[in-house]
């Protein structure tokens, strides 16, 4: 096969995500999208060949030796973590992720969703739709997927039969109607033969629709947020030692031009642009997708984790979010144990969470529950120790998700899409005051009134509270 | 300009974003530099993040002493030019007992010299994170990492361990001991560096284009001779031959093509175009199943 001379750049990047339940297929639709419609290189396909014939002397190559990677993985024939594959058509980058079916490792599933535009959802049609099915579905909506692909896979093995794949359609579509903001087609596949994935199956005459590949190429990637309105969580601020001090973040949404006004989200404090400015000279105008460093005609007090947006007030401020989690952590969620909030550019102690509803895989209802065990889904109410600035994830993807994070491992412990940002209750009549005189006192007194300083500052401040909340005390900071 | 943006743009924006959120989010930081065509279009990447300040992290090199020289001299003079401050370890234990990639296998050799080397001189600057070129294109294994890639207390790298990486929220806080690794090309392909390699007109390494230099054939590939010490096995007799590389590791282990492509154009022609994967002229990859994934677990780059 020769690779067809690629442009030099392409129009933008479309992300697939494969999944499935364990022992579906995903690996070997993949491998075998790789083997019949990418430019696999020359040794890719020599290695695979002979590793195949000398493991298990079999004449077609094991098209899932392309994708699982780890030598766990190979040993035990799963997935246990997302491969990354790049593959360039003539006019795109497709990116393909493909994520492990084991429930052991729904968070790398999650983690995959969160980064696709376009999934493929695999159910070996001799088994149908499961309860991980009905599971896949629910964290590719909550992540934020919009466009799905049902393929029945081993169609070979139930002798292509029309009224079995009608019938699996039939079960999907009532699990997927729980889920409006989907869309999807299904396609009837056999990954191991090839059929419909790049060529049109033989065996199955009565199916008219495209075959998988046919798909991807029309199927488009997330729609374009240029004309919404301006979103840049700020990063950092960045000085030139001669007076220019400007804020540098990635533009999350919108387009801005020299001479907008923009304001800070939450100091609610307003400007207009004076210049956008890169290495490379200044810009006129940046659009949704770029990183920048914009500079403001008035001096006011932007710092990292503050959103900039072009309307004040637009942007929710608040201590009280409303979200839909996935918790991910191998420990069931403690309400005893200190929890962060991570914004794209923010960090914020958690005071408290509640479980407003668990996910029920069956029916697919919200049910009560005192805890979270690994992989649930549920509707929850995060109060925070301040606030935070951020949209809801309908509204705006790049500022309306968060991750939790365990405060003493660091580690990722929940995912989370916000449905709402308010104020929040006051704070709890006899709750501890952290007073920053306080802490200045004592606790930071080795530290230097500098802007450096601050962040150790926040620092412990932070950690003070959590420890405290871990002890039951009730905490509010006092400027 | 508000057209929308190719998808080098988007790839450049994105390496920014990390290169920025890396700042923000650690104390120590340093710059894993090779001086390689990856490390070239990162530090350019770099410069780009901060800019107009001075990239807030110093570039450390882990030398073999089995480089290329044209490596080397590069090295040198791409950090004085750009300002950064240079950090070089060598493993001294390893050069004392004549560890090199002559006499011994690709994996020992790599271990000692590399590995080894790599965890000596984090300890010695007690970093918390290091940020490295490594796309995940390169290899099976490396397909797998996270951006922000978790290591436990010794650098090591559990794939097991690996932290959900949702959304482009990137999670840098570390628990007791752990350090991190930081990929901010994990989604570049060979491709797309050079395409980048073009667009920026950045200078790379002079063996990265084809020219006659003195080299031999041995198994059925192709090795250049970069200095007089012991490689020659008998019979052995250098000629011109006319070749480039596609990678840069120790000389004595990395395999040239023999190509006709002397400059940016035809390179990138010839990359865009190429019937075989980058790696396949680097023998540490191939010496074991699972080659790289063993080395990364150990805490090799």
């Amino acid at each position: 096969m020769t690779e067809r001379k690629t442009a030099q750049e392409l129009n933008g990047i479309v992300r697939l995500l494969t999944c499935g339940s364990v022992d579906d297929g995903k690996s070997t639709l993949i491998g075998r999208l790789l083997w019949d419609a990418s430019p696999l290189y020359d040794d890719q396909r020599e290695k695979l060949l002979k590793e195949t014939a000398s493991l298990h002397g079999a004449s077609r190559p094991d098209f899932s030796r392309l994708v699982d990677g780890l030598v766990a993985e190979q040993e035990q024939g799963i997935t246990i973590d997302i491969a990354w594959h790049y593959f360039d058509t003539p006019h795109r980058r497709v990116v393909i992720i493909d994520s492990p079916g084991h429930e052991q490792y729904t968070r790398n599933m999650a983690t995959g969703a969160s980064h696709a535009d376009v999934a493929v959802l695999l159910v070996d049609a001799q088994a149908g739709v499961k309860r991980q099915t009905r599971r896949h579905l629910a964290i590719l909506d909550l992540a934020g997927v919009r466009k799905v692909v049902l393929a029945v896979n081993k169609m070979d093995l139930i002798d292509w039969n029309k009224e079995r794949f009608d019938a699996i359609v039939d079960d999907f579509a009532g699990s997927v109607a729980r889920f409006p903001r989907l869309s999807w087609i299904a396609i009837p596949v056999s990954a191991l033969n090839g059929d419909n994935v790049a060529t049109r199956s033989q065996a199955m005459k009565w199916y008219k629709g495209p075959t998988f590949v046919e798909h991807l190429e029309t199927v488009g990637s997330r729609a374009d947020n240029a004309h919404e309105s301006f979103r840049m969580p700020v990063q950092l601020v960045l000085r030139d030692g001669k007076g220019f001090r400007g804020f540098a973040g990635r533009i999350t949404a919108g387009t801005i031009h020299v001479g907008d006004a923009v304001s800070d989200a939450l100091s609610g404090r307003s400007s207009t642009i004076a210049s956008i400015r890169t290495m490379d000279g200044d810009l006129e105008a940046a659009r949704s997708g770029q990183s920048v460093v914009i500079e403001l005609a008035d001096h006011i007090d932007v710092s990292r984790g503050s959103v900039l947006t072009t309307e004040k007030g637009e942007v929710r401020t608040g201590r009280r979010l409303e979200a839909r989690i996935v918790w991910l952590a191998n420990e069931a969620y403690s309400p005893t144990q200190g929890y962060l909030l991570r914004t794209p550019t923010d960090m914020v102690p958690v005071a408290s969470l509640k479980i407003l509803g668990r996910l029920d895989l069956d029916t697919l209802e919200l049910n009560e529950a005192a805890t979270l065990e690994p992989n649930d889904i549920a509707k929850v109410q995060v109060d925070l120790a301040r606030a935070v600035a951020a949209d809801r994830f309908t509204d705006h993807r790049g500022t309306g998700a968060f991750v939790l994070v365990d405060a003493v491992t660091g580690a990722a412990v929940a995912g989370g899409v916000i449905r709402e940002v308010s104020a929040g209750v006051a704070a709890d009549k006899g709750a501890f005051l952290l007073s920053s005189e306080l802490l200045w006192r004592g606790l930071c007194s080795d530290l230097a009134n500098t802007e450096d300083a601050e962040g150790e500052f926040r620092r412990r401040a932070n950690e003070v509270a959590i420890i405290l909340r871990a002890a039951g005390v009730s905490v509010e900071f006092a400027a | 300009m508000t057209k929308p943006l190719s998808h080098l743009d988007l790839l450049e924006a994105e390496s920014i974003a990390i290169l920025r959120e890396s700042a923000a989010q650690f104390k120590k930081l340093v710059f894993l530099y090779s001086a390689g065509k990856d490390s070239t279009a990162l530090l350019h990447l770099a410069r780009k993040a901060f800019w107009p300040q001075k990239p807030p992290f110093p570039l450390l090199h882990v030398d073999t002493t089995w480089e290329f020289k044209e490596v080397i001299e590069f090295r040198d003079r791409s950090a004085e030019r750009f300002g950064f401050d240079l950090l070089v370890h060598i493993n001294e234990d390893g050069v004392a007992r004549n560890i090199n990639p002559v006499d011994y296998s690709p994996s020992v050799y790599t271990d000692v010299m590399k590995t080894v080397a790599l965890r000596q001189a984090l300890d010695k600057y007690g970093f918390d994170a290091a940020i490295g070129g490594a796309r995940r294109d390169e290899e099976a294994s490396r397909a797998k990492e996270r951006v922000f890639s978790l290591r436990s207390p010794g650098y090591r790298w559990d794939p097991r361990k690996q932290r959900p990486e949702m959304w482009n929220i990137l999670n840098g806080r570390l628990g007791q001991g752990e350090t991190m690794r930081i990929f901010p090309l994990s989604n570049w392909t060979e491709k797309d560096v050079w395409r980048y390699v073009a667009r920026e007109k950045l200078d790379v390494v002079p063996l990265y284009f084809a020219k006659e230099r003195p080299a031999i054939e041995r198994d059925g590939q192709v090795f250049v001779i970069n200095d007089d010490r012991p490689f020659l096995k008998p019979g052995e007799t250098p000629r011109l031959i006319k070749t480039r590389f596609r990678t840069l590791g120790c000389w004595p282990v990395t395999a040239a093509d023999k190509s006709e492509a002397s400059d940016i154009d035809a390179v990138l022609d010839e990359v865009l175009n190429a019937r075989n994967s980058e790696r396949q002229g680097r023998l540490i990859d191939h010496d074991a199943v699972g080659a790289m994934e063993r080395k990364k677990e150990e805490g090799y780059f």
